[in-house]
């Protein structure tokens, strides 16, 4: 009954959702109130309808009720309980069913909270939300129902994907759908706007903190990912530019832009067209993300082909979202109000340049991602494109926009003064040309950039701390003062100093990682040692390990340091028993922030084995880095006030004149 | 009963979600329509004096930053301005709107609470129907296993019984249980590893040893490996007269081409066996295949008639196995043929039939049968011959 309850809710759902895609729509253009105060409660009704719904099937995972075709499919009886429950999005149905639960419950927090929200705009976004909720849930019901059932339940299930039963990916879907689908607001807040024909004050006000919102755990849910695929896929490496990573960088390049520039509108009124799109694009990003990894079209396009019935609604649906919403756009954005225009040398100015490198490196990584694709369907040719295209587009692309960040928040609102600003920022600039000579200094000229990107690293971590002290005018009034004002400083300015610090963080575990990385391949024998970065590294054997259901081969390494021993490491290769799948778990030894990574290859006839060893100075800084962003963006939304940004009256003016001409 | 409460509960979950369409409709009726409303009611208050909200709250807050020195004076006076240009555009924005302020209308609302008791039930159940299987109860494993024994299914009654192993591997007992079972339902290799942990925990027999090699050799598509020989090995050392074993070496010592011994094996077993035996025939029927192709045509062909001279026959013992049946084949359809055309003598049909069926050609054994009465309906006595002999093979 319970199995049945939640399918009932869920296609209860589906239909409510059909009465919210048009009441409060029409109720919004004819300005009906009554029409439109069925919204609100209408939207946390169908929250609580598939909570329901996705509690039930849960529920029939933690019994292992083999009668829902679902679990019978993808669970087994013996599982540890966390797989039980990860389970349940850890397959194609419920994953779509998760998507479709965070769809709604944002619905359900604008439609709660948003009592200061105009009522038309909070009725027609919920609506849009509903219109997007609708496409899925069909898609659901349709194509790949989780509530299918067996009429003779077997007596065992088949068991769950190995490389699943981890709990890197048990918690990363959720982290990264949160991110993915926290989008799905904003570009309803947007839709609404267009069909609304105005773009007001709330509109401004409202889509920054939901922007941050799926921004953060868009954010955690990559590092997640990258530190996951770092460990378990063996190579060692944190980023592959696989498509699958690509769909989720590219809704966070365009979600980071649309959070920058929604500060211009939010405090200027300015690029509200421009946000509009940007909100568009950061789901349509997510759309095609969800396409990419759920059609199936990545692993083959012709095994997408000769079972398209999945793909093929998808595609319906992305092309009906991204397409119908571009139309209205089109049809709609010229006659929105323009904000007013203002100086490239300003913070809006900064702002925009921001705006500009984001959007160009997530068209080279889409161009990069959907390329191989459409090259194979037209050609049937098989091409891939890999780190060397990206690092030829989207690095070019990074350097200039790191080194402008910390310019971004030292210029003045409207009329900015680049000198004072260098002023400002002087002491960085010295202090990251110092970590630049000391780099060199340090490690010696094996790579001619890498010391200039501890530069960088180094110039961004500075800047961001050179702001605040700036802002709290630590050398004009003195340390005491100084602090109480930094105490009292708000939340928004916090934020921006602590994620480009932590973009500083990132970028230095990034460049140290990669270019002083030291790595050794090849085969060791039972009591042979290599050296690596001052530590002695011995194979002490191979032996065999039964775990609860797979089997794996234990590589034992012991690590000295100067003679005495400080860890030992078992990186091994796993089969599990259901699939005969083989997987390798790497031997990571953290020290500061710095790792020895071991991992094992073929073992040989001889009692040796392949293994590589990495040495990978600071890469625990590059998901540090992130982590930190995505704190410096939780205190940023724990900023609620009202804001406004006005220029100072310019006392030196001609002085801002000539520096903005030297600019340029 | 369940059913019952089923139906009573996704009756309750439509009236909630419908519920949730009606209240805010009735609410926003049971107000005068010309009364702009506040949010305390539930409902936002209209948009336009939203804007200016947004802008009056920005000023506050504006002169808290001052109080706390966060902003010096010019800034203060540089952002109220800004503010100040905003709120004086959005009010000019209210007055000009609030000319044509909108009444709720009577039809739309009736259309909403149409949508909330019509359509929503209609297209849910409809969908629903179509899609659910609302008799069909839960079926989570726990009860399924605790679940009364009658009227279980054989699955579910293994897989109760491998849940109870599961938790009690030392009960030889419960395997002992079960490892027939699992050869019925046609899982050898689990059959196999049950009667490996009887012998372990419950002691070596013949017929546990049998049992086991039977499973071993079954998994492996009827070839007896060398695990179902040590068994079988086994058992015969327990019990030297035991048949069914030295049956199953027999036909390891065939499949490993050890000929001899084989048709050695085979006879010894069949010597002073009782022909009731189920077992009986199989054993003659392999020993035939080893035997009995060549010896039912190696009764050489009398001077002058056709069929294979005692060379031939000899030459077929040294032939590939491939080969031998290959010549054998042809032998026996030219027989067939020539019988079928000019027909021949008793010993020729006798010849034909048991070749035939040696073969495993019964269908054409029975052809044949009929065709050598007609050929023999004149000699009663070789009639009589070929009937004793198609029923001695069963025909």
């Amino acid at each position: 009954m319970i199995v049945e309850l939640g399918h009932y809710a869920l296609v209860l759902a589906f239909a409510l959702a059909l009465v919210q895609c048009v009441l409060p729509l029409v109720g919004a253009l004819r300005e009906d109130r009554a029409l439109m105060a069925i919204a609100p409660p209408v939207s946390i009704s169908l929250f609580l309808l598939v909570s329901l719904s996705f509690v039930s099937l849960t529920i029939a995972y933690l019994t292992s009720d083999f009668s829902v075709l679902n679990v019978y499919a993808n669970s087994y009886s013996a599982k540890p309980l966390i797989y039980k429950i990860s389970g349940v999005w850890g397959n194609h149905e419920g994953s779509v069913l998760l998507w479709i639960l965070i769809l709604v419950f944002f619905g359900a927090l604008v439609g709660y909270f948003g009592r200061n929200i105009p009522a038309p705009l909070r009725a027609a976004t919920l609506s849009v939300q509903a219109w997007v909720t609708t496409g899925f849930l069909a898609f659901l019901l349709i194509t790949s129902n989780p509530f299918e059932r067996i009429a003779t339940p077997p007596m065992e299930g088949q068991g769950l994907n190995p490389i699943l039963q981890d709990i890197g990916l048990a918690i990363h879907p959720p982290l990264l759908y949160i991110g993915y689908v926290g989008f799905s607001i904003t570009f309803s807040f947007a839709v609404a706007a267009l069909i609304l024909g105005r773009i007001d004050a709330a509109w401004a006000r409202w889509v920054r903190p939901w922007t941050l919102l799926a921004w953060v755990f868009l954010t955690l849910g990559i590092a997640m990912g990258s530190y996951w695929a770092y460990y378990e896929l063996g190579w060692g490496g944190w980023w592959f530019w696989d498509p699958v990573e690509n769909a989720s960088l590219m809704p966070w390049l365009v979600g980071t832009a649309m959070l920058h520039s929604a500060i211009v509108m939010e405090k200027r009124e300015g690029l509200k067209v421009w946000t509009v799109l940007l909100a568009i694009f950061a789901f349509s990003l997510s759309l095609l993300g969800t396409f990419l990894v759920r059609s199936g079209v990545l692993t083959s396009v012709h095994a997408f082909a000769t079972d398209p019935e999945r793909g093929v609604f998808i595609l319906g649906l992305l092309t009906f979202f991204i397409g119908g919403s571009l139309s209205l756009f089109a049809w709609r954005a010229p006659m929105l109000k323009q904000g007013g225009l203002f100086a490239p040398i300003s913070r809006e100015g900064a702002l925009v340049l921001n705006n500009l490198f984001l959007s160009a490196a997530a068209s080279a990584v889409l161009i990069g991602t959907l390329y191989p694709l459409v090259l194979d369907v037209v050609t049937g040719e098989k091409i891939s494109v890999g780190a060397p295209f990206f690092n030829l587009t989207f690095g070019p692309l990074m350097i200039p926009l790191l080194m402008a960040v910390p310019f971004g928040p030292v210029l003045a609102w409207k009329r900015g003064d680049l000198l004072a600003a260098c002023q400002r920022l002087y002491a960085a600039f010295g202090l990251a040309f110092l970590a630049v000579l000391f780099t060199y200094w340090l490690w010696g000229g094996a790579s001619a950039l890498a010391p200039l990107g501890v530069g960088l690293a180094v110039w961004l971590m500075l800047g961001s701390i050179v702001e605040l002290l700036g802002r709290v005018k630590l050398f004009d009034i003195g340390p005491r003062r100084a602090l109480s004002r930094l105490i009292g400083l708000p939340g928004s300015a916090w934020g921006t100093s602590i994620a480009h610090f932590g973009v500083g963080v990132a970028v230095l575990g990034i460049v140290t990682a990669s270019a002083f990385q030291e790595e050794h391949i090849l085969t060791m024998k039972p009591g042979s040692s290599v050296e690596l970065a001052g530590y002695e590294v011995t194979f002490d054997g191979l032996i065999p390990r039964q775990g609860p259901n797979y089997q794996e081969d234990v590589g034992l390494f012991s690590l000295r340091r100067g003679g005495v021993e400080v860890a030992q490491l078992e990186p091994a290769k796993r089969v599990y028993q259901a699939s005969r799948m083989p997987t390798s778990e790497a031997g990571i030894l953290t020290s500061w922030f710095s790792q020895i990574y071991l991992s094992l290859g073929e073992a040989r006839e001889d009692g040796g084995v392949d293994v590589r060893i990495y040495h990978k100075p600071l890469i625990t800084l590059i998901w540090i880095g992130c982590v930190i962003m995505a704190f410096g963006g939780v205190v940023s939304i724990g900023d609620r006030r009202l804001r406004v940004g006005a220029p100072t009256p310019a006392r030196k003016k001609t002085r801002a004149k000539s520096a903005a001409v030297a600019a340029e | 009963m369940p059913t019952m409460i089923f139906w009573i509960a996704i009756a309750a979950l439509t009236a909630a979600a419908a519920l949730s369409v009606l209240v805010p409709l009735t609410r926003t009726r049971s107000r005068p329509e010309s009364v702009p409303e506040n949010a305390s009611v539930g409902i936002a208050a209209p948009d336009l004096d939203q804007d200016a909200e947004v802008y009056r709250a920005q000023l506050e807050e504006l002169q808290r930053d001052r109080v706390r020195g966060l902003i010096d004076d010019q800034a203060f006076d540089a952002a109220r301005t800004e503010i100040a240009r905003r709120l004086l555009a959005a009010e000019d924005a209210r007055t000009r709107r609030e000319a044509s302020a909108p009444a709720s209308s009577r039809v739309l609302r009736r259309a909403a609470v149409l949508a909330a008791l019509v359509f929503l039930p209609a297209v849910t159940l409809g969908m629903y129907l179509m899609l659910g299987s609302p008799d069909q109860p839960d079926s989570p494993l726990i009860a399924r296993l605790q679940a009364p024994v009658e009227g279980q299914s054989v699955g579910e009654l293994v897989a109760r019984v491998e849940r109870h192993l599961a938790q009690n591997p030392q009960d030889g007992k419960g395997w002992e249980v079960i490892a027939p079972v699992y050869m019925r339902l046609n899982r050898p290799e689990e059959a196999a590893r049950a009667y490996d942990n009887v012998i372990r925990l419950l002691g070596s027999s013949a017929t546990r040893q049998t049992d086991m090699g039977e499973a071993l050799a079954a998994a492996n598509n009827g070839i007896v490996s060398a695990a179902a020989q040590a068994a079988f090995e086994a058992a015969v050392e327990l019990d030297a007269d035991a048949v069914k074993p030295r049956f199953f070496l027999a036909i390891a010592l065939a499949q490993d081409g050890n000929r001899e011994a084989a048709v050695a094996a085979w006879r010894k077993l069949l010597d002073g066996a009782d022909e009731t035996e189920s077992w009986v025939p199989v054993a003659r029927a392999e020993l035939a295949k080893l035997t009995g192709a060549t010896a039912a045509l190696a009764q050489p062909a009398a001077p002058g008639q056709p069929g294979p001279d005692a060379a031939a026959v000899a030459e077929a013992a040294q032939m590939s196995d491939a080969d031998r049946s290959a010549m054998i084949e042809g032998m026996v359809s030219g027989l067939k043929d020539r019988l079928r055309g000019a027909g021949g003598s008793l010993q020729d049909w006798q010849r034909l039939l048991r070749a035939q069926m040696v073969l495993g050609r019964e269908a054409e054994a029975r052809d044949a049968l009929l065709l050598a009465r007609e050929d023999l309906a004149e000699d009663e006595a070789a009639l009589a011959q070929i009937n004793a002999l198609a029923t001695s093979l069963g025909l």
